[in-house]
C-alpha cells in the first residue's frame, strides 16, 4: 500500500515541545541535551529515541479507509464530489474514534550504540513487569472442583444425604442399637456424588489441558543491545527504551519504533486484517500509530524478505502494547453460559423440580397415613434418589468429550468441553476473511493480454492452470513474470509441492514466482540462462520494478529490458502492446480496452500489475554495454506493453462449498473483516457469502442508474456495510440490517466494532459463532456464544479468548463442528430420554410401597446400582448413534423454543414407556413372590407384619411360616428380580431412543456396534451383581433364577412395538396431534 | 445470550404464569384447550385400560400356572424356623423378664401361652385325626372329605404340666416357668431321617457366669416333634393342620440375674448354624426372673 501519508503533526516522528517530567523522566537537562542534539543533522537520525508515554484508549483499524478512497479515485476518476465529502467525513470520524491521547516525553535519550545499561534495564523490568500479556484469569482448580461438587444434581443428594445422617442421628438418640442402614446410604449418596464430581472435573481438567499444551509457545528471542553489546536475550525480558534488531522472518517482540529499516515488511494481518504485508521503514508517516510505517507492534510478523533488517527502541512492552490492550479488552468481556449448559440447567430444574415435588407430596401423604416421620424422611430420600438419574451429568459430560475427540480428529479442537454442542445450535456465523475464508496468500487470480482476460487456478495446490498458454503474447508475459522478479525459493526445498514451499521475497513476487514455477517450470535455471544485468527493485515513488537480461538465445545478442508495475504507470511508458505475439501501436481503442480490463480486474478486488518488456536495440546497447541503475541509461520509455496479471488473496477452495452447507443448514453468514470494501465483496461473492443473484443497495443504484437513496431497500438482499456506516448506526439500525439482509458483509471493523455486530446478531436470539485469527477478532471471540480462532494463522490472544480451534484453518471444519455438534444435541436427547425412563420404574415401587403395603420392590442402594451401573455405557453409547436424517438441511434449533428436554419428552419417557417399564418390572416381582409362595393379593397391606423383626412365623399362601430374615433375603431377591426386570427393559428402552422418528430398521440394528457393547455390559453387570456379588449381603442382590431374567421380556417387546407404532404414525401423520404430542 | 438471562419481576412471572393457566385468546388451560384435555385425557384413559388389562393378563396368566398346593419354590425356606412363646421382644431379640412376687409381671405371659394354646384345645383339633405311628404320615391322595388331606391331632394336653390345665400359672409362679417352643411349617418338609426332631434347651455360656447345666423338662416327653405331624402339605391340603409343639419347663434358673437360653432343634435337616438368621432352626431369649 503507498500513498496516504499525511505529514502534519509530525507528533510520531520529530522531536516535541518538552512534556512535563513523567514519573520516570530524566532530568531536565538531559532533555534539553537531547534537543540540541536533535538540530544538528547527524543526529537527527537518532533523535527519535524517545520514550512514549501514550494512552490508546481504543484502537481502530479503519486507518486504511482514506488511501483505500484515493485508489479507487485513482482507478475511476469519475468519482464525485460526495465521494471527496465523504472523505473528509471520515478523516473527522478517524480522529474522533481514534481519541489518541499522544503526550510524548522525553524520558530519556539514548545512543543506538549503547543501548541501555543492564542495571538500567533491570530497574525497568521490575517496574514495569516482563514483556508478556498477562494470561487471563483462571478460575481456581479447587473452586472448578468445588463447583463439580455442588452443581447439578449433587446439591440435592448432597441433602439426601444429609437427611440420612440426620435420620439416623434422631434414630440413634432414641434407640443406640438403631440399624445402620439409613448411614450406609448417607455414605453412598456422598460417595456417589464426590465420585461424580471428581469423574467430571477430570473430564474437564484433561480437554483443559490439551489446550494447555497447545499454548506452550516456544521461548522468543531478541536481540538486543545493552551495555553497548549485542546481547541475545529473552524477549519477555525486555523493557521501554532497549535497542533491539530485527530481521526477515522474526516476530517482533514488543511495539517498537524504528530507527533504521531497509525493505522491511511486517504482516499486519493479525492486527488489523489486511493479508497484505506493509512496508515498514524509519520514516514518520501518520499521526495515527497504527498507520504509521515508523512503528512495528508486538506478534506481527516481519516478512521473510531479502535483506530485511531493522533497528528500532522499544516503545511499550507487555499488556501496553496495542496486543496487549486488545487483549485485555477481550478479557473484559464476560464469559456467557454455553447454550447447552442452559439446557442442561433447564433439563436439572426439572428433574428436581419433580424429584422435590413427588417427594414432598409422599412426605406428607406418608404422615398422614400415620407413617413415623423418620420413616417418612427416608422415604422422601429414596423417591428423590429413584427420581434423581445419578449418573446423567457424567454420561453427558461423556458424550461431550468423545464427540471433542471426533472433532479434535477432524481438526476442530475444542477448548470447552461445552461448546462441543454450541456450534450446532449456532444460528449466525460472523467470519473474518483473512486467514479464515482466504488462503492468506497472495495468489494470481487473472491475466488480460491479447485483449482477453484469463482466469488462472487459485485452488490450493495451483496445479491446474488451464488457460490458453498457446499465444505468443504469453510466452513474453511468462518471461517478464519470470525475470522481473527478485524472489527466490529457500533452497533444498525441491521435495516440497511448489505452493508450500519458502520463499524469500514479498506477498506479490512470491505469488509471481510461484505462479510461474508451476507454469514453467525451473524459474531459477530461467533465470541464469537469462542472467540479469542489472535492476531497479520496487519503490513507491517510481512504483515499477526493471530489470534487464542477456536473453538465453545466444543468437539474439539483444538486451531484453522486463518492467512490472502499477499498470497505469507500465501503460505510460509503452506505446506499443502485443497482440497474438505480435507488437501493435498502442491505439485510443487499445489503451480502451486496457481500461475496461484493468477496471474489471480492480473491481474484483484484485490487485492489478501491469507488465511490458522491450528489446535494446544491439546496436545503441551492445553485450559490453555498461548499465548503471542509478543514472538509468536506458530507455524506459515507448516500451511494448504485454499484459496484466492481477491477483488476491483468493478463498480456500473448500470455503463456497462450506458455505452452501451453512445456508442449507440455516446459518447465516456475515463476514466482518478489516479489509477494504471492495476487497471483501470480491471474497464474499466469490465464496457465497453474498449469493451470485443478490445485489447490493448499491448495485441496484448502477444498474438501474439511479442515487443509491432511490433503490427500495427491500429490493436488495446484500449488504456491504463499512466501519464508518456502522458507526452511525444506532443499535435499532443494526438490528433492522441484520433482520433484513440475509446477506451482509461488513468492511473495515475495528475490533469493537467487531463487538458491536456480535452483540447485535444476540439481540435478534441468535447463537453467534465468531470466527477469526486475529488479535482484533479477540474479543468478538470471546463476546461470541463459540468464538473458533485459526490454529496455524492464529494470535495467541485469538485462541485464548476462542472456544474452538481449527487447527487446520479451514472453514469446512466448522460445517463439520455444526454437524457434530446437531447430531450431540440429538444424542443428548436421546440418551436423557433413555435415563429419566427408568426414574418411572424406580420411582413407583416407593410410592406402593407407601401407599398400598407391598413388600418393598427395589431398595434404595439396588437403585444405584442401575444408575451407575448398568445404565452408564448404554446411556453413552447412544452419544455414538447417527444421525437419523439429513441435519444438514433443517434450521438451528431456537435456543428459547427447542429445548433440550421438553414436555414431550418428559411426558413420553415417564408416562408412556417408564409406566410400561415400571409394570414390567413389578411382574417378575410378583412372580419371584407368587412362585416362593406368596399370592400377589396377599401383598398388599402385609408391610408392616413383613416388616416386623418380632415376627418370626409370618404365614404365606401355602401356611408355611417365615421368619424374619427368611422374608428379608426374599425382599432382597425381589429387588433383584425388580432390578433386572428393569435392566431387561431398559434394553428394549435402548434400542427404541436410537431413532425418535424414523423405523429402527431404517436406522440399522447393528450399525451402531456400541450400542451393543451398552447392552452387552447391561447384562454382564447384572449377572455379576447377581451371580457374583449375590453372596455378599451388604449389597441387597441375590442369586436370581434364571427364568426369572426372562419374564419382563415380553413387556420390553411390547416396548418396542408401542415405540415403532409411535414413531409410524409421526411418519405418517407430520403435523398431527399425535406428532405433537408424541415427537420428542 | 443477554436474553436468556433476563430478570424477570415477579409480577411479571406471576402474569406469565396467569396466562399458562387461562389464556383467554386461545382459550387454552395449562397450555390446552379444554377439547385437546379431553382428547389427551381420552388417550391416557384408554393407554392405562389397555396396559392394566396387559398387566391383569399377565397376572392372571402368571396364576394359572402357580400349583395350589406347593409352592413352587421353596429354595429360600430350606431349614424352618423356631418360635418362642411367650414372645416379648426387647431391644435385641426376645427378652422375658418378671418378677414371681409380682403376679402382674407374669399374667400378660401366662395369657399369651393361654391364648396360644386356644388353637391346641380339643374342640379345635376335632376335624383332626389322632396318629400314633412314629414314622412320616405321608398321604399321596385326598383321602379326607372335601378333597383335603388328614392331619394329625396336637392338643394342649400332651404338653401335660406346661398345658395350663394342670397349673394355670405354667410355672412361672414358682419359677420354673414353661415355655412353649414351635418350629415353623414348611410345606412337605421332612425334619430328618428316622429320628423325631428334638428340642434342646441349654443356657448359652456367658463370660463371667458359672452356671450349673440347665435342667429342662420337656414335653411332650423328651422334647420330641413326633414325625406323624410331618410332611405338610400345605394349607389347601390340610386346612385343620396345627403344628406340632414342644413345651421346656426349666428347672434351674437362677433369680435376680439375667441368663440366655439357646433352645435348638436337633434333627437331621434342620440347621442352626446361619449366621444372618437368628431363628433358623434355634431360638435364644433372654430370661430374668426376679424374686
Amino acid at each position: 500500500m503507498a500513498g496516504g501519508a499525511h505529514r502534519g503533526g509530525g507528533r510520531w516522528g520529530a522531536p516535541h515541545s518538552p512534556a512535563p517530567p513523567g514519573p520516570r523522566g530524566c532530568p531536565v537537562p538531559l532533555k534539553a541535551a537531547a534537543q540540541s542534539l536533535c538540530r544538528k543533522p547527524t543526529w537527527g537520525q537518532y533523535c527519535t529515541l524517545l520514550l512514549f508515554q501514550r494512552k490508546l484508549e481504543i484502537y481502530s483499524v479503519e486507518h486504511h479507509a482514506a488511501t483505500d478512497i484515493k485508489k479507487k479515485e485513482g482507478r475511476d476518476g469519475k468519482k464525485d464530489n460526495d465521494l471527496e465529502l465523504k472523505r473528509n467525513q471520515q478523516k473527522e470520524e478517524l480522529k474522533k474514534e481514534l481519541d489518541l491521547d499522544v503526550s510524548l516525553q522525553f524520558a530519556f535519550v539514548l545512543f543506538v550504540f549503547q543501548g541501555l545499561s543492564s542495571t538500567r534495564a533491570a530497574e525497568l523490568l521490575a517496574q514495569n513487569g516482563p514483556n508478556a500479556l498477562t494470561p487471563p484469569k483462571q478460575t481456581p482448580e479447587i473452586i472448578k472442583f468445588l463447583k463439580q461438587m455442588v452443581g447439578g444434581f449433587s446439591i440435592l443428594l448432597w441433602v439426601g444425604a444429609v437427611l440420612c445422617w440426620i435420620a439416623f442421628g434422631i434414630q440413634y438418640v432414641s434407640n443406640p442399637s438403631a440399624s445402620l442402614d439409613s448411614v450406609y446410604l448417607g455414605t453412598v449418596l456422598a460417595v456417589v456424588v464426590i465420585l461424580t464430581g471428581i469423574f467430571a472435573y477430570y473430564q474437564e481438567a484433561k480437554s483443559t489441558n490439551i489446550m494447555a499444551s497447545f499454548c506452550k509457545m516456544i521461548p522468543q528471542q531478541a536481540v538486543v543491545i545493552r551495555d553497548s553489546e549485542k546481547k541475545v536475550i529473552p524477549a519477555e525480558q525486555l523493557v521501554v527504551g532497549d535497542i533491539v534488531e530485527i530481521k526477515g522472518g522474526d516476530q517482533i517482540p514488543a511495539d517498537i519504533r524504528l530507527l533504521s529499516a531497509q525493505g522491511c515488511k511486517v504482516d499486519n494481518s493479525s492486527l488489523t486484517g489486511e493479508s497484505e504485508p506493509q512496508s515498514r521503514s524509519s520514516e514518520f508517516t501518520h499521526e495515527n500509530p497504527l498507520e504509521t510505517k515508523n512503528i512495528t507492534f508486538y506478534s506481527t510478523t516481519c516478512q521473510r524478505v531479502f535483506r530485511c533488517t531493522a533497528t528500532g527502541m522499544v516503545i511499550n512492552t507487555g499488556d501496553r502494547t496495542i496486543i496487549g490492550r486488545i487483549a485485555s479488552l477481550a478479557s473484559g468481556v464476560g464469559n456467557e453460559k454455553t447454550p447447552i449448559a442452559i439446557e442442561i440447567e433447564h433439563f436439572v430444574h426439572i428433574v428436581a423440580g419433580v424429584a422435590v415435588s413427588v417427594g414432598i407430596l409422599f412426605f406428607i401423604i406418608a404422615v398422614c397415613m400415620k407413617y413415623h416421620v423418620l420413616d417418612a424422611i427416608i422415604f422422601l430420600i429414596a423417591i428423590i434418589v429413584a427420581n434423581v438419574p445419578e449418573g446423567l451429568l457424567a454420561t453427558v459430560t461423556v458424550a461431550l468429550s468423545l464427540t471433542a475427540k471426533r472433532m479434535a480428529k477432524k481438526n476442530c479442537l475444542v477448548k470447552n468441553l461445552e461448546a462441543v454442542e454450541t456450534l450446532g445450535s449456532t444460528s449466525i456465523i460472523c467470519s473474518d476473511k483473512t486467514g479464515t475464508l482466504t488462503q492468506n496468500r497472495m495468489t494470481v487470480a487473472h491475466l488480460w493480454f491479447d485483449n482477453q482476460i484469463f482466469v488462472a487456478d487459485t485452488s490450493e495446490d495451483n496445479l491446474n492452470q488451464g488457460f490458453d498458454q498457446s499465444s505468443g503474447t504469453w510466452t513474453s508475459l511468462s518471461k517478464i513474470i519470470a525475470l522481473c522478479n527478485r524472489a527466490e525459493f529457500k533452497p533444498g526445498q525441491e521435495s516440497v509441492p511448489i505452493m508450500k514451499r519458502v520463499v524469500v521475497g514479498d506477498a506479490s513476487e512470491t505469488a509471481l514466482l510461484k505462479f510461474s514455477e508451476v507454469i514453467l517450470g525451473d524459474v531459477m535455471e530461467i533465470r541464469k540462462r537469462n542472467h540479469k544485468v542489472v535492476e531497479i527493485p520496487f519503490n513507491s515513488t517510481n512504483k515499477f520494478q526493471l530489470s534487464i537480461h542477456q536473453t538465453e538465445d545466444p543468437n539474439d545478442k539483444r538486451f531484453l529490458l522486463v518492467m512490472k508495475g502499477a499498470p497505469e504507470r507500465i501503460l505510460e511508458k509503452c506505446s506499443t502492446i502485443m497482440i497474438n505475439g505480435k507488437e501493435q501501436p498502442l491505439d485510443k481503442s487499445m489503451a480502451q480496452a486496457f481500461h475496461t480490463a484493468y477496471m474489471e480486474l480492480g473491481g474484483l478486488g484484485e490487485r492489478v500489475l501491469g507488465f511490458c518488456h522491450f528489446y535494446l536495440p544491439a546496436d545503441e546497447f551492445p553485450e559490453t554495454y555498461s548499465f548503471d541503475s542509478e543514472s538509468m541509461n536506458f530507455p524506459t520509455s515507448n516500451l511494448c506493453f504485454v499484459g496484466l496479471l492481477s491477483m488476491i488473496d483468493p478463498p480456500r477452495s473448500t470455503v463456497p462449498d462450506a458455505v452452501t452447507k451453512c445456508r442449507s443448514a440455516g446459518i447465516k453468514v456475515i463476514m466482518v473483516t478489516g479489509d477494504h470494501p471492495i476487497t471483501a465483496k470480491a471474497i464474499a461473492k466469490s465464496v457465497g457469502i453474498i449469493s451470485a443473484n443478490s445485489e447490493t443497495v448499491e448495485d441496484i443504484a448502477k444498474r438501474c442508474n439511479i442515487a443509491v437513496e432511490q433503490v427500495n431497500k427491500r429490493d436488495a438482499k446484500a449488504a456491504v456495510v463499512t466501519g464508518m456506516e456502522l458507526k452511525d448506526m444506532s443499535p435499532e439500525q443494526l438490528d433492522e440490517l441484520l433482520a433484513n439482509y440475509p446477506e451482509i458483509v461488513f468492511a473495515r471493523t475495528s475490533p469493537q466494532q467487531k463487538l458491536i455486530i456480535v452483540e447485535g446478531c444476540q439481540r435478534q436470539d441468535a447463537v453467534v459463532a465468531v470466527t477469526g485469527d486475529g488479535v482484533n477478532d479477540s474479543p468478538a471471540l470471546k463476546k461470541a456464544d463459540i468464538g473458533v480462532a485459526m490454529g496455524i494463522t492464529g494470535s495467541d490472544a485469538a485462541k485464548n479468548a476462542a472456544d474452538m480451534i481449527l487447527l487446520d484453518d479451514n472453514f469446512s471444519s466448522i460445517v463439520t463442528g455444526v454437524e457434530e455438534g446437531r447430531l450431540i444435541f440429538d444424542n443428548l436427547k436421546k440418551t436423557i430420554a433413555y435415563t429419566l425412563t427408568k426414574n418411572i420404574a424406580e420411582l413407583c415401587p416407593f410410592l406402593i410401597y407407601i401407599i398400598l403395603g407391598l413388600p418393598l420392590p427395589i431398595g434404595t442402594i439396588t437403585l444405584l446400582f442401575i444408575d451407575l451401573g448398568t445404565d452408564i455405557i448404554p446411556s453413552i453409547a447412544l452419544a455414538y448413534e447417527k444421525a437419523e436424517s439429513d441435519i444438514m438441511n433443517r434450521k438451528p434449533r431456537h435456543k428459547k423454543k427447542d429445548r433440550l428436554v421438553n414436555q414431550q419428552l418428559a411426558v413420553y419417557s415417564y408416562l408412556h414407556i417408564g409406566l410400561m417399564q415400571a409394570l414390567g418390572a413389578f411382574l417378575v416381582y410378583f412372580t419371584v413372590y407368587a412362585q416362593q409362595g406368596f399370592r400377589p393379593t396377599s401383598l398388599f397391606h402385609l408391610r408392616i407384619a413383613w416388616d416386623s423383626d418380632h415376627l418370626n412365623d409370618l404365614e404365606d399362601n401355602y401356611g408355611q411360616e417365615w421368619t424374619s430374615y427368611q422374608r428379608q433375603y426374599l425382599e432382597w431377591t425381589g429387588y433383584t428380580a425388580f432390578f433386572v426386570g428393569i435392566m431387561v427393559q431398559q434394553i428394549a428402552d435402548l434400542i427404541i431412543r436410537k431413532t425418535r422418528k424414523n423405523s429402527i430398521f431404517k436406522q440399522g440394528l447393528f450399525r451402531n456396534k456400541v450400542i451393543w457393547v451398552g447392552i452387552a455390559s447391561q447384562i454382564i453387570v447384572a449377572l455379576l451383581l447377581s451371580y457374583g456379588l449375590g453372596s455378599i449381603t451388604a449389597l441387597n442382590f441375590t442369586m436370581l433364577k434364571a427364568q426369572y431374567w426372562f419374564v419382563a421380556v415380553p413387556h420390553a417387546i411390547l416396548i418396542w412395538v408401542y415405540d415403532e407404532m409411535r414413531k409410524l404414525f409421526i411418519r405418517l401423520y407430520p403435523g398431527s396431534w399425535w406428532d405433537k404430542n408424541m415427537y420428542y | 445470550m443477554a436474553a436468556l438471562q433476563e430478570k424477570k419481576s415477579c409480577s411479571q412471572r406471576m402474569e406469565e404464569f396467569r396466562h399458562y393457566c387461562w389464556n383467554p385468546d386461545t382459550g387454552q388451560m395449562l397450555g390446552r384447550t379444554l377439547s385437546r384435555w379431553v382428547w389427551i385425557s381420552l388417550y391416557y384413559v384408554a393407554f392405562y385400560v389397555v396396559m392394566t388389562g396387559l398387566f391383569a393378563l399377565c397376572i392372571y396368566v402368571l396364576m394359572q400356572t402357580i400349583d395350589p398346593y406347593t409352592p413352587d419354590y421353596q429354595d429360600q425356606l430350606k431349614s424352618p424356623g423356631v418360635t418362642l412363646r411367650p414372645d416379648v421382644y426387647g431391644e435385641k431379640g426376645l427378652e422375658i423378664h418378671y418378677n414371681i412376687s409380682d403376679n402382674r409381671t407374669w399374667t400378660s405371659l401366662t395369657h399369651t401361652l393361654r391364648s396360644f394354646l386356644a388353637g391346641y384345645s380339643p374342640a379345635a383339633q376335632v376335624d383332626n385325626i389322632n396318629c400314633t405311628s412314629k414314622t412320616y404320615f405321608f398321604q399321596e391322595s385326598f383321602g379326607a372329605p372335601n378333597h383335603t388331606k388328614f392331619s394329625c391331632k396336637f392338643t394342649a394336653d400332651m404338653l401335660e404340666n406346661c398345658s395350663g390345665l394342670t397349673d394355670p400359672s405354667f410355672g412361672f409362679k414358682e419359677g420354673k416357668p414353661c415355655f412353649i417352643i414351635k418350629m415353623n411349617r414348611i410345606v412337605r418338609f421332612l425334619p430328618s431321617n428316622s429320628t423325631p426332631p428334638r428340642v434342646d434347651c441349654t443356657f448359652l455360656d456367658m463370660p463371667h457366669q458359672a452356671l450349673t447345666p440347665l435342667q429342662v423338662e420337656y414335653y411332650p416327653p423328651n422334647g420330641t416333634f413326633s414325625l406323624h405331624y410331618f410332611p405338610y402339605y400345605g394349607k389347601k391340603a390340610q386346612p385343620h393342620y396345627s403344628n406340632p409343639l414342644v413345651a421346656a419347663k426349666l428347672l434351674n434358673v437362677p433369680t435376680n440375674t439375667e441368663v440366655v437360653v439357646l433352645c435348638k432343634i436337633l434333627a437331621d435337616h434342620v440347621t442352626f448354624d446361619n449366621p444372618h438368621d437368628p431363628y433358623e432352626g434355634k431360638v435364644e431369649f433372654k430370661l430374668k426372673i426376679q424374686k
